[in-house]
């Protein structure tokens, strides 16, 4: 559980420029570990999105330094030429809308990046039925999102995140929208994640009730990243 | 990989399909445009196409007898029947005039010719029922379109003539219907007028028209003879202008309806244009639709190649299906018009070529903005 999955080191993001310039992360350190459950909660506008997308390199920040597994992606400037074939190899996304595409059926939307990363149909066929049977959805196959329930199409999404064998997965407010039971089971649907597949899993939340789940909590204060560990009797 | 363009599109097939043949109709009254050019082009030509004869004996500096008004006398054909090279020589008149049935107004082009010519005035191709004129008077064949039937009586002038054939396609240079009748009676309806313009004209002290006036001497030339030489000959010798077939239908081109095909042109350019600027609008649109989609698309780890195939795919297709029921619609509504449309195929190939010229570069504006995407964007704070 200490091999490297996300290592921060003096990160720091402003959008605009000279006086319009607005600092939103000033110097985060900060580092995860393969198979952990972290939450990270802080108030709207404080920075939780713009943190997740640098962590999948989609933007680009200010300065600082961001290592994903082994590899140095960011030192003061993107050190990988393809952003986009980093993240379908090595992260996994989930959102607070399902983001399915609607012309796209279930196991089509799931099948999507594993065929770009070039795999074997036949592999991802089983592969997509595996995770869908693991998330309880094996009978949705060939559904359309827009015929499922938006709880159906979260758990849909969480295997679309799967799909590609992530090392992480980032997951920005993925219970928003959800009732609290519903919230919990995916919650917990996460956690089984981690602890099965050896995925890190970063969950933004603003419902405090779901940080026991976790290992680790991060939270933004003054434009720093405080990192809080929970002590092993506390974890649900 | 999955075919996301194939995919999108039967998702939304209706709508892909009405927007395909929206874009298809504009494509076919572009197809229309050409047609209806090609259509002038050939009917000018037709009617010089259709009488069989080498040269054209016309009034001195004039450009006739369609271009220009020309007038000569009938008893011009002898003469030019003695020149050298000349197999026979015909009188002919031509004269515009409105009519009306009880199928609509129309205009009707009568040409006079001497039934006893050997030179065919009728094309015999385009006579699909009855026979020439073989009397000096009161017989007449016309077009189809004109919807009289043989043996039908028409009152023209003072007089009825009987319709003893029916001619198909055969039009003016102008487009319009044709009807034959014997020079004799040409020349009556040209040049007799009702009583009462008689008289106001005696009154004017003005005598009435020459009625053995026509409008060209049309001749046949001798075989091995050159049509340009025996051309020059006559005009030496007659003072008269001679054009030969070539240049008579040349004349017709350029001076009769130049000015009306350049308007066609300019309109179909301007056709053109628009529908490949309505064309780029409709991928753009469609592109923009899809926006949040592509954004996460390229926030999961698609690249743009995978992307941007979806949107050129899908901008040929519909290039391809609007050009087919372009096409299709052109023929439907083709024999609606009451003048010739010609569509020829190499048109519509090249217009092909350039739609899909056209659509490719309207999917370069998606791909623009596909890769113009920020991928963070897509989930929107
Ligand atoms: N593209 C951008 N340009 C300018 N400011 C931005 C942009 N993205 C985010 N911000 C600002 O950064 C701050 C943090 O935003 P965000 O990361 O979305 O917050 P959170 O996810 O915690 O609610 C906000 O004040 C927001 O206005
Ligand atoms: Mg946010």
């Amino acid at each position: 559980m200490d091999k490297n999955a996300i290592k921060v080191e003096n990160l720091v993001k402003s959008f605009g420029e000279a006086d319009s310039e607005v600092v939103v992360i000033d110097g985060a350190n900060f580092s995860l570990s393969k198979g952990e459950f972290v939450a990270l909660i802080a108030p709207s506008g404080s920075g939780k999105t713009t943190l997740l997308m640098m962590l999948g390199c989609a933007l680009e920040p200010t300065s600082g330094k961001i290592v994903i597994g082994d590899r140095i992606v960011y030192d003061n400037k993107w050190k990988i030429k393809d952003d986009r074939a980093l993240r379908r190899k090595k992260i996994g996304f989930i959102f607070q809308s399902h983001y399915l595409i609607p012309f796209l059926n279930i196991e089509e939307n799931i099948s999507l990046l594993p065929y770009q990363n070039g795999e074997k149909p036949k592999v991802v066929k089983q592969r997509v039925k595996e995770i869908l049977d693991y998330l309880d959805m094996g009978d949705k196959l060939y559904n359309m999102p827009s015929e499922l329930s938006g709880g159906q199409n979260q758990r849909i999404a969480i295997a679309r995140a799967l799909a590609n064998k992530p090392d992480i997965i980032l997951a920005d407010e993925p219970t928003a929208a959800l009732d609290q039971k519903r919230a919990v089971s995916v919650v917990k649907m996460l956690k089984k994640i981690t602890r099965e597949q050896d995925v890190t899993i970063i969950m933004v939340t603003h419902d405090e009730r779901l940080l026991p789940y976790c290992d680790k909590v991060l939270t933004i204060k003054d434009k720093k990243i405080l990192v809080e560990e929970n002590s092993d009797e506390h974890i649900i | 990989m999955i075919n996301l363009a194939y995919k999108d599109i039967s998702h939304s097939f209706s709508k892909f399909i009405v927007t395909a043949i929206s874009v298809g109709v504009l494509l076919g009254i572009v197809i229309i445009m050409i047609g209806v050019y090609r259509g002038m082009v050939f009917d000018a030509k037709s009617l010089v196409d259709d009488i069989k004869a080498d040269i054209w004996v016309v009034q001195q500096d004039t450009l006739g007898p369609f271009a220009q008004n020309s007038k000569v006398h009938e008893d011009l054909k002898e003469q030019i029947s003695y020149q050298n090279g000349i197999k026979s020589a015909s009188a002919i008149t031509f004269e515009t005039i409105q009519m009306q049935n009880c199928y609509g107004d129309f205009k009707v082009m009568i040409v006079g010719y001497d039934p006893l010519s050997n030179i065919d005035v009728i094309n015999m191709d385009k006579l699909i029922a009855g026979r020439t004129i073989n009397k000096q008077h009161y017989e007449i064949v016309v077009s189809k379109k004109t919807h009289y039937k043989l043996g039908e009586s028409i009152k023209l002038g003072r007089d009825y003539f009987k319709v003893v054939g029916i001619t198909k396609e055969s039009v003016s240079n102008g487009g319009d219907y044709l009807m034959f009748v014997s020079l004799k009676d040409a020349q009556m309806l040209q040049f007799t007028y009702t009583n009462e313009r008689v008289k106001s004209d005696e009154s004017r002290g003005i005598k009435g028209g020459n009625p053995h006036l026509v409008n060209a001497i049309i001749a046949e030339i001798k075989d091995g003879y050159n049509p340009k030489r025996v051309a020059t000959n006559i005009e030496e010798a007659t003072h008269k202008k001679v054009f030969t077939k070539d240049e008579q239908k040349r004349l017709l081109l350029e001076k009769v309806i130049k000015k009306s095909s350049k308007q066609i042109g300019m309109f179909t350019v301007i056709l053109i244009i628009v529908s490949i600027v309505i064309i780029a609008l409709i991928i753009y649109t469609m592109t923009l639709e899809k926006i949040k989609e592509i954004s996460i698309l390229k926030l999961i780890g698609i690249s743009n190649w995978t992307i941007s195939k979806m949107i050129v795919e899908e901008t040929v297709l519909l290039g391809f299906l609007a050009f087919i029921s372009g096409n299709i619609f052109a023929r439907l509504v083709q024999g609606a018009f009451p003048k010739r449309i010609v569509l020829e195929l190499s048109d519509a190939f090249i217009l092909f070529i350039i739609i899909l010229i056209a659509s490719i570069f309207a999917s370069l504006f998606g791909i623009y903005k596909v890769i113009k995407t920020n991928p963070s964007e897509a989930i929107g704070g």
